[in-house]
């Protein structure tokens, strides 16, 4: 890495982390979450991106160089060669079952019961085994050999996918001195049980009708999200941990309460336990439950809000003196408004919304895909134009977030054969039973964490 | 009338609304009075909704009670809902988009409160729009849409209706989780409904329904 591209990313990253931290801070950062529009900006169409990783680099390099402004790039998160080697029924693809042209799409079905849940708590491994996995893998639905070859291929295609990442991370970080919003990724343990395991009716009518079984299910996969996405993240703690939120928009504050929130707040805190930030989506209108942001400690979330757009303020006030928040701008502006009203808002959000720090400028959670590159454009020069607070500051990389606690261990429920079980299938051991027991569990746990992969 | 099974209904207390329904069935209460009873629950569900006290998860439940509860009337309730129903509203995901819960939840909460929902499915083309126009004149029709990719879709297909002179008769509502007052605008729908309540709401307003 050059010595001008080495600066440019520690401005750019210390700039994101001083913002997320309430630390001084040159201007406020330009850096969504996620970036639908840099996708197909330049080079690739929808299909390309997901099914050729060199072109779907190659456009983000385009647009890097296209926009310097920005100050994080992070846009598709899928390799489809993957879901094809198991056969996900759980997401349709542009160019496989949509037109090239359209985006991915989630297909939400209940692909767990409503009498399932004690087979899930009793134990977790066995139940996506044996009930999950065979309903959303294609695969599994041509005979024996071709499902075992499928979580054969499934298997080495997610170290294929995991180097398609760290690649592009390099990359983006070597040639245009380009950090990430995030990496690594889990579910609030509600929105995990509520996406691909019962789907949202599922999940809402069970609240009803089986409020402590869905509160068990929450508890136990608390640790088992915190660990899948620790896992998975960035081991020198640079960037925040992702987490979408999908289902609180949808419950009564009273609901949230008792369902949503104790567990999604045991994730959260056994992630900043573990010396991670967290960047959370809160999608759909979350004015009713964010104030319970203000229990986490200071400085250890980026908090997205969502569309409707004018709920930033609110969030400003409400809960901007302890968390981090991001958006302002709305969906539709970036698509049907003309650069003159982009202008006009990042004015009033940089006055307003970034007035003392703690502010990213970005849409509602994302930049929509068929956003017009005119109000993209319109939207960088803005901010240059009013976002400034002290140009004296060269923002530089922060320390990352103390390590305080071991992250939980699962036990029996983190594997599908415990120790024991092997040991006394093994007999006696006649050398030195740590050497085997150690990596044994280790492989476990790692394909336990790789089940959890299907489900998010 | 039955206070107790419209309470019980508002009150999201299934085991006593399917009680309740059993016990007037069985003293030969007539269908569609029975159906009258479970709507007004519905409205006083709807009520609480705009109040806020209520929402989504509580639309869901009310919805799948309502359904159980006629489930138990049998083949009488539908001929019973279908005489008091207030509109036919025809309902479907605009094309290049398949998301179906939002979907789905308009058409059981409408269906719920009186209205007969021809539901078209997901990835619907406008020529699939327009012939269920044609076939089943419905005084309201819902396009729904969760991707902003497919604005310009539901604005093509909105023209084409309107082409085939099918506009004047219908108002046309659109709704999902992008959609907002310019999307309304832009694709020149007749409005855009934030929830499945405010579909009922608007609906109702629109012919006229206190």
């Amino acid at each position: 890495m050059s010595e001008d591209i080495r600066k440019l990313f520690d401005e750019r990253l210390g700039r994101y982390q001083a913002a997320i931290a309430f630390e001084p801070v040159d201007r406020i950062p330009i850096a969504a979450g996620t970036n639908n529009f840099a996708e197909t900006y330049a080079v690739a169409n929808n299909q390309e991106v997901i099914y050729d990783p060199q072109k779907w680099l190659e456009g983000e390099i385009a647009f890097c160089r296209a926009f310097p402004e920005a100050d994080v790039l992070r846009n598709n998160r899928f390799w489809a060669p993957l879901y094809d080697a198991v056969g996900l029924k759980i997401y349709k693809f542009p160019g496989r079952d949509l037109a090239p042209h359209v985006p991915t799409q989630f297909v939400e079905r209940e692909n767990m019961k409503a009498d399932e849940y004690d087979v899930l708590i009793s134990n977790p491994a066995e139940f996506m085994l044996e009930r999950f996995l065979p309903r959303v893998f294609g695969e599994f639905d041509k005979g024996h050999t071709r499902t075992h070859f499928a979580f054969l291929k499934a298997g080495l295609a997610q170290g294929m996918m995991s180097e398609i990442m760290r690649n592009r991370s390099i990359q983006l970080q070597n040639q245009c001195g380009m950090p990430q919003p995030m990496t690594g990724a889990f579910l609030a343990p509600f929105d995990a049980l509520g996406d691909a395991l019962r789907g949202l009716e599922g999940i809402l009518k069970d609240t009803f009708r089986q409020p402590d079984k869905v509160i068990q299910a929450c508890d136990l996969l608390a640790p088992i999200m915190a660990r899948f996405a620790i896992g998975i993240a960035d081991p020198l703690r640079r960037y925040p941990i992702f987490v979408p939120t999908h289902k609180a928009t949808f419950l009564s504050p009273k609901q949230f309460d008792r369902f949503y929130w104790p567990s999604l707040k045991k994730t959260l805190m056994i992630v900043i336990n573990a010396g991670y930030k967290i960047r959370i989506y809160l999608e759909g209108d979350w004015s009713r439950h964010w104030h319970h942001f203000l229990e986490l400690p200071k400085g250890t979330l980026v908090c997205d809000i969502d569309d409707p757009a004018d709920n930033i303020f609110k969030a400003k006030e409400e809960i901007g003196h302890h968390q981090c928040i991001a958006g302002g701008i709305p969906s539709t502006l970036f698509i049907l408004g003309s650069p003159q009203e982009m202008d006009d808002r990042v004015k009033i959000l940089c006055e307003k919304a970034g007035k003392g720090g703690g502010y990213i400028i970005s849409g509602g959670c994302y930049i929509p895909s068929n956003t017009r590159p005119e109000n993209y454009r319109a939207m960088l020069d803005a901010v240059m134009k009013y976002g400034w607070y002290d140009r004296n500051i060269t923002p530089k990389p922060l320390a990352p977030l103390p390590v305080k606690g071991e992250t939980p261990v699962l036990g029996e429920k983190g594997v599908l054969t415990p120790w024991t079980v092997k040991k006394a299938e093994l007999g006696d051991i006649p050398g030195e039973e740590d050497l085997i027991r150690k990596p044994w569990e280790t492989i476990e746990a790692l394909a336990f964490n790789w089940l959890w992969n299907w489900a998010l | 009338m039955s206070k107790k099974l419209i309470e019980a209904l508002v009150n999201l207390d299934e085991d006593s609304v399917l009680k309740e329904v059993k016990e007037l069935k069985e003293k030969k209460v007539e269908t569609p009075d029975i159906i009258a009873f479970l709507q007004e629950g519905m409205a006083g569900v709807g009520k609480k909704y705009e109040s806020e006290e209520y929402f989504l998860s509580e639309l869901i439940m009310s919805a799948d009670i309502f359904k159980m509860a006629t489930a138990i009337l049998g083949e009488s309730a539908k001929a019973a809902e279908y005489a008091r129903k207030n509109g036919t509203f025809v309902l479907g995901t605009i094309y290049d988009d398949i998301h179906d819960i939002g979907k789905n939840i308009v058409a059981s909460i409408m269906s719920a409160n009186g209205f007969d929902v021809v539901d078209i499915g997901i990835d619907v083309p406008t020529a699939k729009f327009i012939e269920a126009i044609k076939l089943h004149k419905p005084q309201i029709v819902g396009i729904s849409c969760l991707l902003t990719t497919a604005f310009d879709n539901i604005k093509e297909a909105i023209a084409s209706i309107e082409k085939a002179g099918l506009r004047k008769d219908i108002k046309i509502l659109i709704g999902g989780g992008t959609v907002d007052a310019s999307t309304c605008k832009y694709v020149n729908a007749d409005a855009f409904c934030k929830s499945a309540q405010e579909a009922v709401d608007v609906s109702k307003n629109y012919l006229k329904i206190a």
